[in-house]
């Protein structure tokens, strides 16, 4: 856990169906993204947008060793201030999980939650992970398989143990 | 972006802009046959029906006439299913020579998920019919040369576009006697794979309607060589607004022609009863918006044609907010440089099918040869997507049956290796899953959960090597699945992954459930936790459904596989290598102006 802090590029793209009291919202929407211990980042306003802002942002989140998740916000800039219109987790295991290379561009999109539980609209973002691979993702295979084996497979300088049982199914693999 | 007519009741939407209902401009969640191929077509997709030009050579050709050599003419045949041949076309005749290279080319339509079997003969042409038109030729009065046979996807697979068949004596295999070669070579009749994605903004607009503002939308159109324009697409309405930002359009180049054509530009006042009235229109080339666009500058609208004298200057302007080019590759661009789709199959041994040595079973082995469901969708499918892979080795597994002296599997290898789930070929598949009936005792419930999960993790690892590999999951089934919430899950998960995945149901059960895990109605899956599919990766059809029907059942499961293996390399910019493309480098220079 001693290693460097490492971080994702969260490209914010779109959102989907927002509403505020269950009204579609008219403009003036931003996304905030963050860990809970860093400082919160966030998107410009969307102004033509309505209801389906887009923002092809990319904003760069730093990992804390012990994060989980990350908090996706949704918030809207109204005549009475910022009203925040749903937010959602995205849990790290989405982008560590598997034998995907760390690299990889995943496009993710997730259902946005009221403060009640209500289902809001839809969040579409692209993540990737940056700088040094997060301590999760060593560790995960110990718990999960128990079969982990010291089989391995290999891409872009990262390490994942691989089960044993699986490895047979994709001889065209090469590690 | 066709539909540009429609402008009666729901006309205000776009035609060919930016969809909302997919998250990252994917044309596959849009619905299917006509309107995917229309779909896609107007975002420069092209997959579906990619027209081919077929040209043609041959050497070494046998010499029929005495004084002089052969005068041979090759003429190109569709074998149909039924054996029988279906004429495409001739090409002309070239007088004396035994290493003609033709100039007529043949145009046809690529159909990615149809076996397209062609059949090439060579006739030498008497001297006597030289002054008739090659059309009213009587085949069976000229002298046969030769014929070869290939599927269209051997051609394009190819990276050359390219293949050299030994011309043979007609329906005869003894005797390789040496007939020469005959050469295809296939073309994309596509101009060029550019397309340019604008923004247009309006300001200061008349104002057209009575109580409010007007509901504006533009119309561009393209003349003809025929003389008068055909419109090529138009934008949603913006409602009550004198100063609309319309979507991102994206134009291709088969559009536009050339970007010195003079684009008709109208923009009209939306009205219910279709009647939209003009507020005003203009003329530019694409090279003329892009300078406007460069200097940020707007262009005014004139309230009749620019050609006409009465012509008059409008305060509306039109401005372009983004020009951007860019290159969109095909399907087939992919696949001859290299990408590859790997096959792989799951095949269900629940209860359900009923015992496989009585004949009202789904899994009963005629032994006359007729194929079960089973059976026949495995061949139809496999025998498409094989072309496609370069190993030919397929993982084949069974779920919802018990493996000898082992528990209920929901994915256990067909061919009974313990560690090996893969099997050579389409026969391969065959005779793993004909020895799994007798070494698999069916049971259940019917999960699909772990077979999919397997196969995201091939596809997943893949990724670390290259990513050329793209996956296709068949899964063939005669129930409504158990766990349709882990279902779910692992479809949610795998679609950010290379993999599409293909649903076959057989006998008569109610699949009603199965539809829902087919995006294909717009409603995205989303997985307990919250996430959301980010594309459609699945495609079910009853089988019941495709043999009552005209329709086979490839072409039904594979249409959306084009468009969805083009929105994962497309999303994630990943670029076919070696591609040239002239048309594309010629037209750079703008992008430098």
């Amino acid at each position: 856990m001693e290693e460097k802090a490492a971080s994702l590029e969260i490209t914010v793209i779109s959102a989907e169906e927002l509403r505020i009291d269950n009204r579609p919202i008219k403009k003036n929407a931003f996304v905030a993204v963050g860990t809970g211990e860093e400082k919160w980042r966030s998107t410009s306003v969307d102004r033509d947008g309505g209801s389906y802002p887009s923002w092809n942002e990319k904003l760069e989140v730093e990992l804390p060793p012990h994060a989980r998740s990350i908090a996706v916000q949704v918030q809207c800039k109204t005549a009475v201030g910022i009203k925040t219109v749903g937010s959602a987790e995205v849990p790290l295991s989405d982008i560590t999980e598997g034998y995907v290379p760390a690299r990889h561009l995943h496009f993710l999109s997730y259902r946005l939650r009221e403060r009640d539980g209500r289902r809001n609209g839809i969040i579409n973002l692209c993540v990737r992970m940056v700088g040094p691979t997060h301590p999760l993702r060593s560790n995960r295979w110990m718990g999960s398989s128990s079969s982990a084996s010291s089989s391995v497979c290999k891409g872009s300088g990262v390490v994942i143990g691989v089960p044993v049982a699986w490895r047979g199914e994709s001889k065209s693999m090469q590690f | 972006m066709g539909g540009c007519f429609s402008d009666t009741k729901g006309g205000q939407q776009a035609v060919g802009g930016a969809h909302r209902s997919t998250p990252f401009d994917r044309p596959s969640d849009q619905g299917h046959n006509d309107a995917v191929d229309h779909f896609m077509r107007s975002r420069g997709l092209h997959a579906l029906f990619t027209q081919i030009e077929l040209s043609f050579s041959a050497s070494k050709l046998r010499d029929l006439d005495v004084l002089s050599k052969s005068d041979p003419m090759a003429v190109v045949f569709a074998k149909k299913r039924d054996g029988t041949l279906e004429e495409l076309g001739r090409t002309e005749v070239i007088m004396n020579t035994l290493n003609p290279v033709w100039i007529s080319k043949i145009t046809i339509a690529f159909q990615f998920e149809i076996i397209q079997p062609l059949v090439f003969q060579v006739y030498d042409v008497d001297t006597k019919y030289h002054n008739i038109p090659v059309k009213m030729l009587k085949l069976n009065e000229q002298d046969f040369l030769g014929e070869a046979t290939c599927a269209l996807s051997e051609i394009v697979t190819k990276h050359s576009k390219s293949l050299t068949l030994n011309l043979r004596e007609r329906n005869e295999h003894r005797g390789m006697k040496n007939l020469g070669t005959f050469t295809v070579n296939a073309e994309e009749t596509m101009a060029s794979r550019t397309v340019v994605e604008l923004v247009f903004r309006c300001s200061d607009l008349d104002n057209k309607d009575l109580f409010s503002k007007s509901d504006p939308f533009l119309r561009i159109s393209r003349p003809v060589e025929s003389g008068g324009s055909v419109p090529i697409c138009k934008t949603e309405v913006v409602n009550n607004n004198l100063s609309p930002t319309w979507k991102p359009l994206l134009l291709t180049m088969q559009q536009f022609g050339s970007k010195d054509t003079p684009l008709t530009i109208e923009c009209y006042d939306f009205n219910n009863n279709g009647r939209h009235s003009l507020i005003g229109k203009l003329q530019k080339s694409l090279a003329e918006l892009q300078k406007l666009h460069e200097e940020k500058a707007g262009t005014n609208f004139y309230s009749s044609a620019p050609v006409q004298i009465d012509q008059k200057l409008l305060k509306g302007q039109l401005f372009v907010d983004r020009f951007c080019e860019k290159v969109q590759y095909s399907f087939l661009d992919y696949i001859s440089s290299g990408f590859e789709l790997n096959f792989m199959v799951a095949i269900d041994f629940t209860a359900s099918n009923g015992n496989p040595r009585l004949p009202d079973s789904l899994h009963y082995i005629d032994p006359s040869g007729r194929l079960n469901a089973y059976q026949q969708a495995i061949v139809e499918v496999g025998e498409v997507i094989q072309f496609y892979d370069s190993d030919r080795h397929f993982p084949a597994w069974g779920f919802g049956g018990r493996p000898i002296d082992g528990p209920v599997s929901h994915c256990f290898n067909l061919n009974g290796s313990a560690h090996d789930s893969e099997v050579e070929g389409i026969q391969g598949i065959m005779s793993a899953y004909a020895s799994a009936l007798y070494n698999v005792s069916l049971a259940g419930p019917t999960l699909f959960g772990h077979v999919i999960n397997k196969a995201a993790q091939i596809a997943s690892c893949s990724l670390s090597d290259n990513q050329t590999k793209y996956f296709v999951l068949l899964i063939i089934t005669d129930g409504v699945i158990t766990d349709l919430q882990e279902t779910k899950d692992a479809i949610v998960k795998a679609s950010d992954l290379p993999l599409s995945i293909l649903v076959v149901g057989v006998g008569g059960a109610d699949f009603k459930e199965m539809e829902a895990l087919d995006a294909d109605n717009g409603q995205r899956l989303e997985s307990l936790t919250g996430r959301i599919a980010t594309r459609d990766i699945v495609q079910f059809v009853p089988m019941r459904e495709v043999q009552s029907g005209q329709i086979s059942i490839v072409h039904s499961l594979l249409e959306e596989l084009p468009g969805q293996f083009l929105a994962y390399m497309r999303s994630r910019d990943i670029k076919p290598p070696l591609v040239n493309d002239p048309q594309t480098s010629g037209s750079s220079h703008f992008e430098a102006s």
